[in-house]
């Protein structure tokens, strides 16, 4: 005798979610953990003859405030040639990691100042100038990002008699934010997983996720404090 | 040489365009094909020295100022193909931010000095050293390298002064007044011709032979000799490229020479010059209507200059800004071409 499969079984089964609420919070809270995890600190690798962390930080700081100060062409198209040198002389994959931010930004600028040169077509030089000054200033903190290793930065910033306690503070916030915005990530596909069918009260976990990540984030950074601690950190950035 | 914005007409400057396309496609694919990626980047400093070249301006017979271009020099180092791609991105570079040579123009600009120069330069090169090898004839390839070079310019001049002297065939109003550029072929070839043959010339085949010599001393890997056949790289020449750089450094720091020749190049006049020039006796008395309500276009350092500021500084802010971005932009171009390499290789 044929086994023979019940009717249910043969007939295919599509069960798709009634429609429920809470997409768009859903989403959003997505986005934001999937950008604070992408927020990772760009680690800067130095040539062997590197100039030292505090310098280059000074000449970045004069850079920016030259370029934002200057008012003539001169000026502006002196740092700029100076800039694009040092640019020049950079590996291929690293000038295109500094560049796009920069382009980006120069792109804005010029869309923020269309209309005024549409307005008045004399005017475009002196646009075309202040995108110059953005691209060139983007592109300055981009090198140096690229050419000088986090922890040397912390120490220049020391060097500067910024306090330990803000140096301490930049430091962790960078480092934890990537950690929490995986944490937050995970965090909501857990939830999705758990919650199947309709749900009223899916607003009430926003709350409840935001509040677990802060708790979760003073807890690890007190147990990383207590870890630097254990193993001999007094505050100081000086010897790092 | 280089063609300014309203001297041709825009059906010309479309034509010379279209006669430029096949010639950038051709050359893209070749360069791709042929060049390993490191070399892709390299072109940019090729491609800096023809972009210091055109900045030394010498004086000309007749009161003009002409310049070198380099476009031979680039054919030799990384072949023709790649010499159309680093000369255009040059030129358009000068175009678009120092006003030297016309938007509309570029077509006809990069047909004249991307294609028919290095093209020419290049072609006559090999074909005086024909069965035989740098390495083997140095004084062969030097003395082919100059005559190659000396044609190319020749050749690029002439077709120039071809596509200056047909605009008053072609364009002119009721009145016989010419639109656009107002000098026929009987005053355009020799206006053109002479002092090319006779100084810009000489000063680009030796321009082309001093760097040629210069590179193949310090850095033999970066000969297009070396690329085609594939000649294995020596260890100390990959410490070569300093040499090559320094050389750029220095060509940087001395182009306010280039300001000695004071004048202006022949048919670069701008639209307030051109009613005095007086290249057939009597001073022309017009200015050509198209020049006068033509396309112009604001650029960030017209002609080189930035408003009172001295010349020389401005002229070096130029040089280093042009030959960073030909640097950068070829190091960016080289980066797809990294990924298709590796794949290729794996």
């Amino acid at each position: 005798m044929q086994p023979m499969l019940p009717e249910w079984m043969k007939t295919s089964e599509e069960y798709v979610p009634p429609g429920d609420g809470g997409a768009f919070y859903y989403r959003t809270l997505r986005s934001l953990g999937g950008i604070m995890s992408r927020l990772r600190v760009e680690s800067g690798r130095e040539g062997r003859c590197s100039l030292p962390a505090w310098l280059k930080l000074l000449v970045l700081i004069l850079y920016i405030l030259l370029m934002s100060l200057a008012r003539d062409r001169l000026c502006i198209m002196g740092l700029a040639a100076a800039g694009l040198m040092v640019l020049a002389m950079m590996p291929a994959k690293d000038i295109w990691s500094v560049l796009r931010p920069a382009l980006l930004a120069g792109g804005l600028a010029a869309v923020l100042f269309a209309p005024a040169v549409i307005m008045d077509p004399g005017r475009l030089s002196n646009s075309l100038m202040v995108v110059v000054k953005v691209i060139m200033s983007v592109t300055a903190v981009g090198i140096f990002n690229r050419r000088t290793q986090w922890n040397h930065v912390t120490a220049a910033l020391r060097r500067f008699r910024v306090p330990g306690v803000v140096i301490f503070l930049i430091d962790i916030t960078f480092r934890f934010i990537v950690l929490l915005g995986n944490l937050m990530t995970e965090m909501l596909t857990a939830l999705q997983l758990r919650s199947v069918g309709r749900n009223r009260k899916k607003y009430d976990s926003v709350g409840g996720i935001m509040g677990t990540v802060f708790l979760r984030g003073s807890e690890m950074n007190r147990e990383m404090y207590e870890a630097m601690q254990c193993r001999g950190f007094t505050d100081d950035y000086k010897g790092l | 040489m280089h063609i300014p914005e309203n001297y041709l007409s825009p059906a010309s400057c479309a034509v010379m365009t279209a006669a430029a396309v096949p010639v950038w496609v051709h050359s893209v694919k070749k360069v791709k094909e042929v060049l390993p990626r490191d070399k892709i980047a390299m072109i940019g400093v090729g491609a800096a020295f023809s972009f210091l070249s055109m900045m030394f301006n010498v004086p000309l017979v007749g009161g003009t100022t002409g310049h070198a271009v380099g476009g031979t020099l680039i054919a030799l180092l990384f072949g023709p193909e790649a010499a159309c791609l680093g000369v255009s991105v040059a030129l358009l570079l000068q175009a678009v931010l120092f006003g030297d040579g016309g938007i509309l123009a570029f077509g006809a600009n990069c047909f004249n000095m991307a294609f028919v120069l290095p093209f020419a330069g290049y072609g006559i090169y090999s074909l005086i050293m024909k069965g035989t090898s740098a390495d083997a004839r140095p004084g062969r390839a030097y003395a082919a390298a100059a005559i190659g070079s000396y044609v190319g310019i020749c050749a690029a001049a002439f077709c120039c002064a071809v596509e200056f002297g047909i605009q008053p065939e072609l364009f002119h109003d009721a009145a016989g007044n010419a639109l656009y550029c107002p000098y026929d072929l009987s005053i355009a070839i020799p206006a053109m011709m002479i002092p090319h043959m006779a100084v810009a010339g000489v000063v680009e085949a030796a321009f082309t032979v001093a760097v040629y010599a210069f590179v193949r001393k310090t850095a033999p890997d970066m000969t297009y000799e070396a690329i085609r056949d594939r000649l294995p790289v020596r260890e100390e020449s990959k410490k070569g490229r300093f040499p090559v750089y320094a050389l750029v450094a220095v060509l940087i720091a001395a182009v306010p020479l280039g300001l000695l020749a004071t004048g202006t190049a022949w048919g670069e006049w701008g639209a307030d010059e051109i009613a005095e020039t007086a290249e057939t006796g009597s001073p022309l008395g017009y200015t050509p209507k198209g020049m006068e309500d033509g396309f112009s276009l604001d650029v960030l350092m017209p002609d080189y200059t930035l408003g009172e500021v001295s010349e020389a500084v401005a002229y070096i802010i130029s040089a280093v800004t042009g030959t960073a971005l030909l640097i950068i932009i070829f190091k960016l171009l080289s980066i797809p071409l990294k990924g298709k390499n590796a794949a290729n290789a794996s």
